[in-house]
C-alpha cells in the first residue's frame, strides 16, 4: 500500500515522455523469454562437453542387448552371399557366353546361306553352259 | 567398459583379424557406444543409431583383414561410420527427390523420452542446420581425435582441418539455441 502510494508520487513527478520510455522499457522485457540472458550465455560459450555426453549416452541406450551378437551374426549371414564382385564376374562371363553364341551361330548360317548361293550359281553357270554348247 | 591401452588393442585388432570371434565381440563391445554416439551426431536421429552402427560393424568385420596398420584401428573405425553415415544421408536426400512426401515421414519428432534435455535437444537441433561434413568433424573432436588423425581421416592437411574446425564450431554457436523454434 506505502509502495503503491510512493510509485504514484513517483509517477505523478515523472513527465510524461519518461512515463512513456518506462513503458516502452517494460513492454519490451516482458517479450523475452524466462531464462534469456541463460541462453545468451549458452549460445556464446556453445555446447558444453556434459550436453555431448548427453548426446552419447542418449545414443548408447538405443542399442539394445545383445547388439554385438546381431552384428556378428548378420555379419556371418553377409559372408555367405556372394559378394559383388563375384556377382559382377558372374554376370560379364554369362553375358560374353551368350554373345559368343550368338556370334557363332550368325558365323553358322552366313557360311551356310553362302554355300547355298554358291551351289545355286554354280547350277545356274553349269545349265547356262549346257545351253551354249547346244546352241547350233 | 575400461579403455584400452594401444598395446591391448593392437593386439585384440590383429586376433580379430585372423577371425577370433571373441576378439571381434569385444572389439564391437569396447566401440560401439562411441559409435553409437558418433551415429547420433551425424545424422540427429536415434531411430538410426542402432542400424547405423550395425553396418558399420558389420563393414568393419568384413574388412578388419584389409587394415594394414593395427595401431591406427580407431581413426579407420571412425573414417568408416564417417562414410557410412554420410552415404546414408546422401541416401536419404535422393529418397527424398524421388518421393516428395518421404521427408514428412522422415521428420517425425522424436519419441518422447528419447531426449531428456533442453540443451541436448539444442544441441541436436544446431547439428542438423550443419552440412555432413561439419557435423563430422565436430563429432570426430569430441571422440578425442587429435588433428593429425581428423586430417588422415577426411585425407586433407591439418591446417585444413583446423580452419574448417573454426568454421564449423562458429555455425554450431550461431546455431545452438537452447529455446530454439523448429
Amino acid at each position: 500500500m506505502r509502495a503503491n502510494t510512493c510509485g504514484n508520487i513517483i509517477n505523478q513527478t515523472m513527465k510524461p515522455e519518461d512515463q512513456a520510455w518506462a513503458s516502452l522499457r517494460r513492454h519490451a522485457s516482458a517479450q523475452l523469454p524466462t531464462g534469456f540472458a541463460d541462453g545468451i550465455l549458452r549460445a556464446t560459450r556453445g555446447p558444453k562437453p556434459e550436453v555431448w555426453q548427453q548426446l552419447r549416452a542418449v545414443a548408447a541406450s538405443r542399442l539394445r542387448p545383445g547388439f554385438a551378437g546381431r552384428v556378428l551374426q548378420a555379419a556371418r549371414a553377409a559372408a555367405d552371399l556372394p559378394s559383388f564382385a563375384s556377382q559382377l564376374a558372374l554376370s560379364a562371363a554369362t553375358a560374353a557366353l551368350c554373345l559368343g553364341a550368338v556370334l557363332f551361330l550368325h558365323i553358322r548360317n552366313l557360311e551356310q546361306a553362302d554355300a547355298r548361293n554358291l551351289a545355286e550359281w554354280q547350277q545356274i553357270v553349269a545349265a547356262a553352259r549346257e545351253i551354249d554348247t547346244n546352241r547350233p | 567398459m575400461e579403455p584400452i591401452s594401444p598395446t591391448a588393442l593392437a593386439d585384440l585388432v590383429r586376433r580379430a583379424q585372423k577371425g577370433d570371434e571373441t576378439a571381434q565381440r569385444d572389439l564391437i563391445v569396447s566401440y560401439q557406444h562411441r559409435v553409437a554416439g558418433f551415429v547420433y551426431a551425424m545424422t540427429s536421429r536415434s531411430d538410426y543409431v542402432e542400424d547405423l552402427s550395425q553396418q558399420v560393424f558389420i563393414k568393419m568385420i568384413r574388412a578388419l583383414d584389409r587394415l594394414q596398420a593395427p595401431a591406427q584401428f580407431e581413426s579407420w573405425l571412425f573414417r568408416l561410420a564417417r562414410n557410412t553415415c554420410i552415404d546414408q544421408l546422401r541416401r536419404q536426400k535422393l529418397r527424398r527427390i524421388f518421393l516428395p512426401f518421404g521427408e514428412e515421414h522422415e521428420n517425425i519428432p522424436e519419441p518422447a523420452g528419447a531426449v531428456d534435455t533442453e540443451e541436448l535437444d539444442a544441441l541436436r537441433h544446431a547439428l542438423a542446420q550443419l552440412r555432413p561434413q561439419d557435423r563430422a568433424l565436430l563429432a570426430l573432436v569430441q571422440e578425442g581425435r587429435s588433428h593429425a588423425e581428423i586430417a588422415e581421416i577426411l585425407a586433407t592437411s591439418v591446417a585444413a582441418v583446423k580452419a574448417r574446425l573454426h568454421r564449423a564450431r562458429e555455425h554450431l554457436r550461431e546455431h545452438y539455441q537452447p529455446n530454439h523454434e523448429t
